[in-house]
């Protein structure tokens, strides 16, 4: 069953001048429930775009999206999402507990369940220490954590996660891709969005190839390897880029 | 509402740790202060002078941090992208606008109490306890405020910070000489301007309306039903500012 499926999507931006940017463009796909799904592109490609059109922070300028069979703008399809942004910014003033009780009552969740699982959650994220730390006063590496912790705080069915390994470590990292495997594992269907190719081989069960707004191909890691004789992700990555851009004549795609 | 109420506690505890507050409550402060050192005037006119001073103070600070913490309200949060997460969990974006025009407002209550305070103490001290008038003065400045910083709030929702600040000062000032206006009106012969103005005229909210301190200074009454009618006045206007925002925050892509 997917729980997130788009129809056709696509977003253009109007610069002026009458010059548009295509940053999506009639995109197609579906996160089935249980996985772990990558999206997978360099810098500008839609990834991000992808992922706002999805939560409702913009809007489509065509195409559809289903989350859970309701649209993105639905209340009962965000009350089971949870997100982390790319460089996740949050209240500064507020401490790690005091974030993550803003952030649960949104959810209408009561004070003690909240508490409960916001204590569960920072010692997840390992920020139990930084607990009377105020945001300020975080390292990047913490902040992404309590973003993760704060995309937890619901207990979502679906995680979508923009580029949550920038700025960790690696011991950060690899923490997160384990924590991601046990999400996972406990029934949570993650939508990621990365540049690391080496993080999505590890941990995601799909991957989708975007590139300049174009959805370049979709498929599990095995059957794509085979489809364009690649010896990994990274040159898989490669080939799928040089292919569209040898049969589109590598011009600047978008902007018309 | 509930959410809404979560926001706007947030927006009020925000604005709280912002230095601009303080810095033009303490000014504000002061300048109320002030006002009591002109002993050299008879009894009577220092007492005037007082309440002139601390209402025109009141008025003036508190029409700065409505407009600053309209500003902060909704830039801010786009500026720091804590609008992203906001955005994904189960709000609405009525609940967000809603949200912060409540938030806001707490925070120019605070701050016309915190004067209105110093102000009355400062009224004791003189042997000249406040009477009803003036906290009907008061509570119509109040309103004036929230209208103000309303306005700031829905302009947010589409303008730039530097355009929506030179138009909340344009419009709080133009919002004061409205009635000076309608006088210049009656007296034009041209057609265009006098059919244009009238336009204006009825369109910009009159913050006039809402000053009685000027009677209230020299002792004269105003009645509970013309701060019934002028509060009435007012939250039609924030109606229809709180809506514009809304109508505009709903087409906004952060």
């Amino acid at each position: 069953m997917a729980l997130i499926e788009t129809k056709e999507l696509s977003k253009v931006y109007i610069l002026g001048n009458k010059k548009t940017v295509t940053a999506l463009n009639r995109v197609t796909m579906n996160v089935e429930e249980g996985e772990i799904f990558g999206i997978l592109g360099p810098n500008g490609s839609g990834k991000t775009t992808c992922l706002k059109l999805l939560l409702g922070i913009i809007f489509p300028t065509e195409g559809e999206i289903s989350i859970m069979g309701k649209t993105q703008y639905s209340i009962a399809a965000k009350q089971n999402i949870g997100f982390l942004p790319e460089n996740p910014y949050y209240y500064d003033y507020l401490t790690g507990p005091e974030i993550l009780r803003f952030y649960g009552r949104l959810f209408d969740m009561t004070r003690s369940a909240i508490d409960e699982r916001s204590e569960n959650l920072l010692k997840l994220v390992n920020l139990d220490d930084a607990r009377n730390l105020s945001l300020k006063h975080y390292s990047k590496g913490m902040l992404e954590r309590i973003g993760l912790a704060v995309s937890l705080i619901n207990d979502p069915k679906i995680l979508i996660l923009d580029e949550p390994t920038t700025g960790l470590d690696p011991i950060g990292c690899k923490e997160t891709r384990d924590l991601l495997i046990r999400l996972n594992e406990s029934g949570k269907t993650i939508l990621l969005s990365s540049h690391f190719l080496s993080e999505v081989e590890r941990v995601c069960s799909r991957i989708v190839i975007f590139h300049k707004g174009n959805l370049l191909t979709t498929g599990t890691l095995g059957k794509l390897l085979e489809e364009y004789r690649a010896e990994n992700l990274e040159d898989l990555f490669v080939k799928a880029i040089e292919k569209f851009d040898k049969e589109t004549g590598a011009s600047e795609h978008g902007v018309e | 509402m509930k959410k809404s109420w979560i926001i706007a506690l947030n927006t009020f505890n925000e604005s709280l740790r912002k230095k601009t507050f303080y810095i033009l409550l303490v000014v504000a402060l002061v300048v109320i202060g002030a006002s009591r050192f002109f002993s050299f005037l008879a009894a009577e006119d220092e007492l005037k002078m007082i309440k002139d001073v601390s209402f025109s103070t009141i008025e003036f600070f508190g029409a700065l941090i409505a407009i600053f913490t309209a500003l902060a309200a909704v830039s801010g949060e786009i500026e720091k992208r804590t609008i992203y997460t906001l955005l994904s969990k189960p709000i609405t974006r009525n609940n967000f606008i809603i949200g912060k025009l409540i938030g806001q407002s707490l925070i120019i209550l605070l701050n016309v109490l915190l004067m209105s305070i110093f102000f009355i103490v400062l009224l004791f001290i003189k042997k000249s306890p406040p009477d009803v008038q003036e906290f009907k003065t008061i509570f119509l400045l109040f309103v004036e405020l929230i209208l103000v910083g309303s306005i700031t709030l829905a302009v947010a929702t589409f303008a730039t910070d530097a355009f929506n600040l030179i138009f909340s000062f344009f419009l709080y000032i133009v919002g004061h000489l409205t009635s000076y206006g309608q006088q210049l009106l009656e007296r034009t012969e041209n057609f265009i301007v006098k059919r244009l103005g009238g336009l204006l005229y009825t369109t910009i909210p009159n913050y006039e309306n809402f000053n009685i301190k000027d009677k209230v200074v020299v002792g004269v009454d105003v009645s509970w039903k013309y701060v019934g009618q002028t509060t009435l006045y007012g939250i039609i206007y924030i109606t229809i500012a709180v809506l514009i925002g809304i109508y505009f925050f709903h087409k906004r892509e952060v």
